[in-house]
């Protein structure tokens, strides 16, 4: 990151000096241009290679009390770098959903730390957990989590309101349901829109505020096998056009071919595939 | 601190245009129910004191009386003291009446009531025994064998005090009357009733009648009445005071007697049924918005999960629960003054003191629209609290 800082300091620099001659000028704007490029690349380079944006040590997660306490999560060690897409299977209530719930900040663990984009989770509060789920985290849940009495704009365009204004977020909410293929139908209640296109608005709110990683809780699980393929598809550009990290429970094996890394979780402990 | 009633705002906004109308629609009724609750009792007892202390006024002592300092039994002079009276500044106007107490007997049946010998003309701008003439005639100032009884005396079914009256006597029966070693035989010439008790237990005479019986008593009264331009009633008090000083002169609220009692028991009443009120409008309020809320627990766990704090989310509950209170305060508002109050105008309820009809003071009006905002605010907050600290995955999964 310091690197990405230095590069964009040493280009406005440039900016700002006044040409001698347009021969020198040329030679600085060529000279720019190729120094811009590689430190977008390097920069790029440095992000993908040492960004852990997710460390989890130790993770436990219980429910219950006294002789009635389940361990969902059993001291579950992960890290997940930067422009992953990760898919965790596993069996039902082998722990998948739970792992994200507490990754995604959606719920408390038990003992243990999650580090999310170097935020140690134990040590924040409510209010910066709010945030961080604002600003640095998309989430989609399997059953669309769409608020019924809001349009599919206004739903996509609800966390970007939080941000800025309403035309910001309005021109923001409408370029992503481009994106999902759903431009034409912003003025739908969720009630009037398929599972699939239900589900595409609630990859266009996750995606609202740029986020830096998308967590998707068996997204296709209720769709047909043409919706499925979309959702999949969307995932795979996100991931590899935009670099955003994903990170997916999902239950069908076909789906993990668009994986870059696999893990599984029985019992709630997690292995390497 | 834009964003925290920005988003609320807009939250609000769409789930009153979005939400289900009849849901809205009923708990905007049930609003207007609580409020309507915390406002009746108020009006109909403030309605029950207003009429009587008008009774008081306009029946009874006018808005200021004179009567004889202790130890004294009359006031002397009272035709020149009565013009004097009346160039006192904010006085309307003035009247007289020598009160005995006399023994009226109809055949088998007779009492003891309080006999006034009046000046039948000027006692009318005062007290206003004229308008609530029941059967016959009021008086007329050359009337010398004529009485008129008020209906407590002359009796009826429907009277308070019926046991103890002449049972039935009518226009045109004769009736004696016995005061002081004199006793004379009149007709009654009608029967007044105008619904306060203290005033219909009363008989009225002419002076000119009265004279003739006790020609000593002339030129003197035991009351003097004084009716009031506007409400500056203290002043002319004071006036008459300062004028006055051998002769003791008071509101008519020093006259209310009993209804003083009454007024400061429906006080205390009030205040019991405004508490009561209050509870049973915050309970309903509380549930109303507590019962939205648990319905709308996914939608709150969904809006968290997407980053959307719980000071936002309490504020979006508080928002809604004033504006529900507000388009139940109107609607209460409206049902109150546009149904309600015209309806007891006319259909007033019947008291032995007064006709009462519903009369909020707009200090009561507006303690009791803070009381139900208060309410909503709370009964928003609470809730909305106790949601957005619950834990947000079982809210979305609907645990």
């Amino acid at each position: 990151m310091l690197e990405l800082f230095w590069c964009q300091l040493r280009k406005h620099w440039h900016k700002s000096l006044s040409a001698s001659s347009y021969i020198v000028w040329g030679w600085y704007v060529s000279l720019l241009v190729n120094e811009t490029i590689l430190c977008t690349l390097y920069a790029r380079i440095i992000i993908v290679s040492i960004d852990t944006v997710i460390r989890v040590q130790g993770l436990v997660k219980e429910y219950g009390s006294g002789d009635n306490i389940v361990r969902a999560i059993d001291r579950a060690n992960l890290e997940i770098q930067s422009g992953e897409f990760l898919m965790i299977t596993g069996r039902n209530g082998s722990g998948k959903s739970t792992l994200m719930h507490l990754m995604a900040l959606l719920d408390d663990f038990s003992e243990g730390e999650i580090t999310l984009f170097g935020n140690k989770v134990s040590g924040l509060k409510p209010i910066a957990k709010s945030k961080l789920r604002l600003k640095e985290v998309g989430y989609i849940f399997q059953e669309y989590a769409l608020i019924q009495e809001l349009t599919t704009l206004e739903n996509v365009m609800l966390p970007a309101l939080m941000l800025g204004s309403i035309k910001h977020a309005k021109e923001k909410a409408h370029k992503l349901l481009d994106k999902v293929d759903l431009g034409h139908k912003e003025n739908r209640l969720p009630s009037q829109l398929s599972g699939g296109e239900q589900q595409r608005v609630a990859i266009a709110r996750a995606l609202i505020n740029d986020p830096k990683i998308i967590f998707a809780d068996e997204p296709t699980a209720n769709l047909d096998s043409f919706a499925s393929k979309d959702v999949l598809e969307i995932f795979r550009k996100l991931n590899k056009d935009d670099g955003i990290t994903l990170i997916m429970v999902t239950h069908e094996p076909e789906e993990l071919t668009y994986a870059t890394r696999t893990i599984s979780l029985k019992d709630g402990k997690i292995y390497e595939k | 601190m834009k964003n925290e009633l920005k988003i609320p705002f807009y939250l609000a906004l769409q789930s009153i245009k979005r939400g289900r109308k009849w849901t809205l629609f009923l708990t905007i009724l049930l609003m207007a129910v609580a409020f309507i609750n915390l406002i009746f009792v108020s009006a109909l007892f403030n309605g029950i004191v207003e009429g009587s202390n008008q009774q008081i006024k306009s029946t009874l002592t006018g808005n200021v009386y004179m009567a004889p300092k202790e130890g004294q039994t009359n006031i002397d002079a009272k035709d020149k003291l009565l013009s004097d009276v009346k160039r006192i500044d904010g006085v309307q106007e003035v009247t007289s009446g020598f009160q005995v107490p006399a023994r009226i007997e109809k055949g088998s049946r007779s009492g003891t009531w309080p006999v006034i010998a009046i000046d039948p003309a000027s006692y009318a701008k005062v007290i206003d025994i004229s308008g609530h003439m029941y059967q016959g005639k009021y008086l007329d100032s050359n009337d010398e064998d004529s009485i008129i009884l008020g209906r407590e005396i002359a009796g009826g079914d429907d009277v308070v005090m019926d046991s103890t009256s002449l049972k039935g006597a009518k226009v045109g029966d004769k009736v004696k009357l016995v005061f002081d070693n004199t006793e004379k035989t009149f007709i009654v010439k009608g029967i007044f009733y105008t619904k306060f008790t203290e005033s219909d237990a009363r008989a009225f005479i002419t002076e000119k009648s009265f004279s003739s019986l006790m020609p000593t008593m002339a030129n003197k009264a035991t009351t003097i009445n004084i009716k009031t331009l506007g409400t500056d009633e203290s002043k002319v008090l004071t006036k008459v005071q300062q004028h006055y000083p051998k002769i003791d002169a008071f509101l008519w609220s020093e006259a209310a007697g009993l209804m003083k009692s009454v007024s400061s028991s429906f006080t205390s009443i009030d205040v019991l049924m405004t508490t009561v009120g209050v509870i049973i409008a915050a309970i309903t309020i509380f549930i109303v918005i507590y019962v939205d809320i648990i319905n709308r627990r996914k939608q709150i766990g969904i809006l968290r999960a997407i980053g959307i704090g719980p000071n936002i989310l309490i504020s979006y509950y508080i928002i809604l629960a004033l504006v529900y209170a507000t388009l139940g305060i109107l609607l209460g508002s409206f049902i109150f003054y546009a149904v309600l109050v015209p309806y007891f105008q006319v259909h007033p309820f019947v008291l032995p003191i007064t006709d009462a009809v519903l009369n909020l003071k707009w200090t009561e009006y507006i303690i009791r629209l803070e009381i139900v905002t208060w309410v909503a605010v709370v009964s928003g907050l609470v809730p909305a609290a106790i949601v957005t600290r619950s834990k947000m995955i079982d809210e979305i999964l609907g645990k």
